[in-house]
């Protein structure tokens, strides 16, 4: 069946609102299973739009794998596998695979944002340094409606448009563009991490910088709680030992603690 | 410094942990949530400070580090931030506890939202919708609403513990952030191999058919993504780089590696 103009701009509006909560992970509402019963009520068959959410969700949490596939992006895995069970009559399943190349699309474009949006920190931190807070808040939400922005402009072009020529797109896409932003990717963290360590690192405390580097590069640990356990136990031993050198010192008059000593 | 108590009342907590719903905006990979961290305290910061504007301006300065923590349980961390704000404490002090605390709240956040009720609310959800009924959306949308209130919660927490902790911290001040930068340090050294990634390809092979990055792994595993931060770190403390050149730098030389198939 075809989508009415009416019904690609609704969509697009449903990219936007679910595309900003994609952003904050607040509501929930980016999962696939929210996304198809809104594009199911827009499309006006509720219930392929659960159907297609059921397939969708579920694959996506790994609970259920069709055809070895896992979407990459939620929001458009939902968004797409409803779209495509519409348009192509397809069954939820089937349009599930077919949604891969929009969702991957959306994953890139993602990644994309995120490397770019390290840009904004630079004015962002300007606006802080004036306590300019008007500022410093239009700038944070500016990224959030870029992303959202073109969430709502890949559904448009996808549900209305160009749905077979997008999906050539992708395929024809050079990988290793993506990969490099991928790569900046992982390599991004380390900026932030050594602003962090530019600040805190002293002689006094960068033992255990490596304590916690090398606990978490040979334990198999699933996060980093372990390492803070740790951390918490080696402060608390500092702590301790800081709080006992107190009394003694206010007792004993300067210079009266190292007379002992060789 | 001087101190300022009880200038925040429940309600500021409140529109704190409401507004943590935009914590996440403008997430890039540099340092993750810091815009929309500061962000949800800049209304408790202008009522801590008033017409001061430099002491605004040191306090939001003081939260634009790398964070990166589960969204619903910042508030926690911007709780104590404000309780501690408000009564004057050391910034450094402020800073070293978050820097220290960020990464297990994210792990235990995680474990409660991303691993516990994820999987069961999709889970209930995904069948009451395979079977056409519209209650599955529905009661999903609810779920994950009532979660997304359990920050006001979580906010509250986090104020009251400052608060209810400041007289233990302002005796101990010194112990206390030297304990904290401790804790600090060994939790990001911690991040660092699950937060950088600097892999070469597997097609990279020196003379002799050895993989570039075995024999990396071989020395130590992760010691480049180790070598990676203390390298920036000596362009940050002894040639001044500036940031948004160095991303851009970073950007660039990616995509040629990507491009060359080096990583």
């Amino acid at each position: 069946m075809e989508i009415t103009l009416v019904q690609g701009l609704l969509l697009a509006l449903i990219a936007f609102i679910c595309g900003a909560d994609a952003c904050w992970e607040a509501f929930y509402w980016f999962r696939p299973l929210v996304v198809a019963f809104f594009a199911g009520i827009v499309l006006g068959d509720v219930k392929l739009g659960l159907a297609a959410g059921a397939v969708a969700e579920l694959s996506y949490l790994g609970l259920l794998t069709v055809g070895g596939t896992v979407p990459p992006d939620p929001l458009m895995a939902g968004m797409m596998t409803t779209v495509i069970a519409f348009t192509a009559k397809q069954t939820p399943e089937a349009a599930l695979g077919l949604s891969l190349p929009f969702a991957l699309l959306a994953q890139w474009i993602g990644i994309i944002c995120n490397t770019t949006f390290a840009g904004f920190l630079a004015p962002l931190d300007r606006a802080a340094a004036a306590a300019d807070d008007k500022k410093f808040i239009r700038i944070t939400l500016t990224g959030v409606v870029i992303k959202a922005g073109l969430y709502a402009v890949i559904t448009f072009l996808s549900a209305f448009a160009l749905q077979k020529q997008i999906s050539g797109f992708v395929e024809m896409f050079p990988v290793w563009l993506i990969h490099g932003f991928e790569v900046a990717g992982g390599l991004l963290p380390a900026v932030g991490l050594t602003l962090l360590l530019v600040v805190m690192l002293k002689k006094q405390n960068i033992a255990y910088l490596f304590i916690g580097f090398l606990m978490a590069t040979f334990l198999s640990l699933n996060n980093i709680l372990p390492v803070a356990v740790a951390g918490v136990a080696v402060a608390f031993i500092g702590f301790l030992k800081d709080s006992e050198k107190k009394s003694p010192v206010a007792a004993i008059p300067d210079g009266g603690e190292d007379d002992g000593g060789i | 410094m001087a101190v300022s108590r009880e200038k925040l009342t429940k309600k500021d907590i409140d529109k704190m942990s409401l507004l943590s719903i935009l914590e996440q905006s403008c997430f890039s990979f540099e340092r993750m949530q810091a815009p929309g961290f500061v962000l949800g305290m800049i209304p408790g910061f202008k009522k801590i400070y008033g017409d001061q504007k430099e002491e605004v301006a040191a306090a939001m300065q003081n939260n634009m580090d790398f964070i990166n923590t589960e969204p619903h349980m910042a508030t926690f961390l911007q709780g104590l931030i404000l309780s501690l704000e408000e009564n004057g404490q050391d910034r450094a002090l402020i800073k070293n506890i978050k820097t220290g605390l960020f990464g297990p709240l994210a792990g235990l956040g995680d474990a409660i939202f991303w691993f516990t009720l994820l999987p069961i609310s999709a889970a209930i959800c995904c069948s009451l919708a395979s079977n056409g009924s519209v209650l599955g959306p529905i009661l999903y949308i609810l779920i994950w609403a009532a979660a997304c209130f359990s920050r006001l919660w979580f906010g509250r927490m986090g104020y009251n513990m400052g608060v209810g902790a400041v007289d233990m911290i302002s005796q101990n001040a010194n112990a206390i952030t030297k304990a904290a930068g401790i804790l600090g340090m060994m939790v990001v050294g911690g991040l660092i191999p699950s937060y950088v990634s600097f892999t070469f390809a597997e097609t990279l092979v020196a003379p002799g058919g050895v993989a570039i990055q075995s024999i990396f792994d071989s020395i130590m595993p992760n010691i480049l993504p180790l070598g990676f931060v203390f390298f920036l770190y000596w362009l940050f403390k002894k040639k001044h780089v500036n940031t948004l050149m160095l991303i851009v730098l970073i950007i660039l030389l990616s995509i040629a590696l990507s491009f060359l198939k080096v990583m």
